[in-house]
């Protein structure tokens, strides 16, 4: 197990690399002058040669590419805002602690919403809960989340004045923001958990299990979840994954200085070694999460964990 | 039915524990900004967000009003012994938020400073000064380079701020971060992309503000502003968008404020781009247009169309007195058929915002009414510029705000040849104007002066590189109790003189 961890750990370099490649290779051929959206319209000539200078911009691109990787891999020195000064690092995790917050709070309020009405859903196939639940999941997915989230702010600040509109220091100001955003995936997470647990409701073991009197709630928690969860699993984590890489649009409405709004203003402005650690910095949080997926599929399922070595 | 039941259930429960704010004696400024500084060191930027902030933490050897008056700041008394040679007498007493007084070392330190390559973005500014001299603790001289009366009152934007060497050294590269000024407030805390913290200085020299702490929070989501002021979240809140106007105003806890800004939007021609470099198809084009409805459908009753290139808050503008211009087709017709121009297609560049877009569209339509085809290209921003740089458009949409009140940095950086390669997109050459430009800048304010700008303002409005679109407003939203604040044309509002009612 713990090869399998340090393997996977292992793969993550050339990914890394390929990413890197990417990033710089889309940064280099985006149209825009980075000394020049730094240093504004008013810098001169001069101003303007230097900064390409000490930013190494005045090299060919793929000896651009080769120093960014050695400073990286030697040094891990992944360069510093061109606007601010600062190591790119200090930048990200400034923002870092943000976002993780509200992907986590939406995903937790997903699941805590999603599985037991996806369960239901199932077990009540085609009741009155079923359909209104497929309904809402169906608004849930299709409305936008700037729209979806202003409509929150609307009741639950405007009018009915519980949460605060904007921010994200208090826990009551987090509320808002992660339940807008956690919206499409609670409808994912229920329709996925009622698809696979319509699956395996239907499977012969579950038969079995009824037909030696055990009792319902137990199928259904036991047995039945237990093997439907995968699929689940896998879902929450991909969700996961991407909210972590920032929901622009949730931060933009609500004012979270996430690592989105530091993405998107980033990329405005030019400030390329911000974006570059901050695509790096998304890959390695996404192939983190895999591989927690990962290692989660051994503890539901003994026979994934005995492939794993 | 029980998932929303329990959706409110779960709601009532968070907010439950999180118990309600209490409601102490007001003794700090809650602002909503659209974005969030860039930096707080005075020379490192160019945006308005940054200057605002740098406003509160420094100060600049004079102040210019709301009005554009010059009146005494860290110089208590000042005396122009030439052209190029101000004598500056500095108060006495100022202390930087490090404890140390301000002395004429640090004023030398500042300026010289602003004219190395860390103060490239300002360098429209900094680049005519020659040495900063100094004559005793509270005594400098600033030399020219050459003569530029507008130099005096670019010293009130926040480039001219002063500050401490010993502070600014020992910071290196993260002085942004860590500013140390004499302004009325100091840093606590600044999280980025979020909210600054600033707090009262008490050993300020001049008047203290009348509450403790200033928070300025970055909320660009132009509805989250409004809705920030309209549940007391926010005292004060800017820019408001022309969709919530009423909302504000029809409040009757909130206060609305409008005043006319220092910034022209303008669509330019590429003047060295046939046939754009003929004014007469420079005139028919213009001939063609319906400026003021364009400007009225685009921009739904916010701000004017403008008269001449110099906005009205800034001295010498003739901005008001240009009748407003009338479409004219047949006209705009017969003068591009006297110019030779037949099938002339074209494209229209914009970046993305909806009012320049909006625009366009109505420019296209007009410009199809005399027979030019156009197409219009909506690019993102650092593409546009480059765009621009590359001269490879023919009309484009943009425009130029003059933080420095002073007529001459609402023209120049538009249009002299020397801001070729800069900010000069028309890419104007135009040797009559240039030597307008000198002279504007030669000699002190009065009579002549104005006569000079008076002159240049009708010239260009002849020559046409540009055809002016809009004239934009400052428009913020107050609570009620909030008094002493009012917007200001160049956007650098001020929260120096705020108090609670």
């Amino acid at each position: 197990m713990i090869l399998y961890i340090v393997r996977r750990i292992l793969f993550l370099i050339p990914v890394l690399i390929g990413v890197a490649f990417c990033v710089f290779t889309l940064l280099y051929l985006t149209p825009g002058d980075p000394a020049r959206m730094v240093l504004g319209e008013m810098a001169t000539e001069s101003a303007i040669q230097e900064f390409r200078r000490k930013e190494g911009m005045d090299k060919p691109f793929l000896i651009q590419f080769g120093n960014y990787i050695y400073k990286a891999v030697t040094k891990g020195d992944i360069g510093s805002s061109y606007i601010t000064k600062r190591p790119v690092m200090n930048e990200i995790m400034a923002t870092f602690p943000s976002t993780l917050k509200l992907a986590a709070f939406a995903i937790v309020i997903a699941v805590i919403i999603g599985l037991p009405c996806g369960i239901l859903s199932a077990i009540k196939q085609y009741s009155i809960f079923d359909t209104l639940t497929m309904i809402f999941a169906m608004i849930g997915l299709s409305m936008p989340v700037f729209w979806l989230g202003l409509l929150l702010i609307l009741l639950f600040s405007v009018y009915l004045r519980w949460l605060p509109p904007s921010g994200f220091d208090t826990f009551k100001a987090m509320i808002l923001p992660s339940l807008a955003l956690s919206a499409q995936s609670i409808s994912m997470i229920t329709r996925m958990t009622r698809s696979s647990m319509l699956e395996v409701v239907r499977a012969d073991y579950i038969r079995t299990a009824r037909a030696k009197g055990q009792k319902e709630s137990v199928i259904i928690w036991v047995h039945a979840l237990h093997n439907a969860l995968i699929p689940i699993v896998t879902l929450c984590g991909l969700q996961f994954g991407q909210l972590l890489a920032g929901a622009i649009l949730t931060e933009s409405i609500f004012a979270v200085p996430g690592v989105g709004r530091l993405m998107v203003e980033s990329i405005k402005m030019r400030d390329y070694p911000v974006v570059q650690g901050g695509v790096l910095f998304v890959a390695v949080a996404f192939s983190l999460v895999n591989l927690l997926v990962d290692l989660l599929y051994a503890y539901i399922d003994p026979r994934i964990k005995a492939q794993y070595r | 039915m029980k998932k929303s039941g329990f959706v409110v259930l779960l709601m009532v429960l968070l907010v439950g524990l999180c118990g309600a704010a209490d409601a102490a004696a007001k003794d700090i400024l809650i602002v909503a900004d659209q974005y969030d500084a860039t930096t707080m060191d005075p020379i490192a930027h160019n945006d308005v967000p940054s200057s605002r902030v740098c406003y509160e933490l420094y100060d600049t050897l004079v102040f210019l009003d709301n009005e554009g008056n010059v009146s005494p700041g860290l110089a208590e008394s000042w005396e122009f012994l030439s052209g190029t040679e101000y004598k500056f007498n500095l108060r006495k007493g100022v202390k930087f938020h490090n404890g140390e007084e301000m002395k004429a070392a640090d004023v030398r330190y500042s300026m010289m400073r602003a004219t190395t390559d860390a103060g490239a973005k300002i360098a429209t500014y900094s680049q005519n000064v020659k040495d900063v001299e100094v004559v005793d603790d509270y005594t400098v001289i600033v030399h020219l380079k050459k003569i530029d009366y507008s130099f005096f009152s670019s010293l009130a934007h926040s480039w001219g701020s002063v500050i401490n060497e010993k502070a600014t050294e020992a910071a290196g590269d993260s002085y942004g971060m860590n500013p140390v000024g004499t302004g009325p407030f100091k840093l606590v805390s600044w999280q980025k992309g979020n909210k600054y913290i600033l707090e009262r200085f008490e050993d300020y020299w001049g008047p203290k503000p009348k509450y403790k702490t200033l928070e300025v929070r970055s909320v660009p989501e132009p509805t989250s502003r409004t809705i920030a002021l309209e549940t007391g979240d926010a005292d004060i809140a800017f820019p408001i968008v022309h969709n919530d106007l009423k909302r504000i105003e029809e409040n009757e806890n909130l206060v609305l404020f409008r005043r006319p800004q220092n910034s022209t939007a303008y669509i330019g021609f590429n003047v060295t781009k046939k046939p754009f470099d003929d004014v007469n198809v420079r005139q028919a084009i213009y001939a063609a247009l319906d400026i003021v409805g364009i400007q009225a459908a685009s921009y739904r009753g916010v701000g004017k169309v403008p008269g001449t290139l110099i906005p009205s808050a800034v001295k010498y503008s003739i901005n008001d007195e240009i009748p407003p211009h009338v479409q004219d087709v047949e006209k705009a017709k017969k003068m591009l058929a006297d110019a030779g121009v037949k099938d002339l297609k074209l494209e229209i560049w914009t970046n993305e915002r909806k009012e320049r877009v909006d625009s366009a569209t109505i420019v296209q339509a007009q410009l199809d009414e005399i027979g030019i085809k156009s197409e219009i290209k909506v690019l993102e921003w650092g593409a546009y510029l480059n765009g621009l740089m590359e001269k490879k458009h023919d009309l484009f949409i943009l425009g130029w705000v003059s933080t420095v009140p002073d007529p001459n940095f609402a023209v120049s950086g538009l249009l002299e040849t020397t801001a070729i390669g800069a900010s000069n997109y028309t890419f104007t050459s135009d040797p009559k104007l240039d030597e307008m430009l000198d002279k504007g800048r030669s000699l002190p304010d009065g009579d002549e002066r104005a006569a000079i700008y008076k002159e240049m303002q009708l010239y260009i409005n002849a020559q046409l590189p540009m055809i002016y679109l809009h004239n934009d407003e400052s428009i913020a939203g107050t609570q009620k109790n909030v008094k002493g604040f009012a917007p200001r044309s160049n956007e650098i509002h001020s929260f120096r003189g705020v108090y609670f009612e």
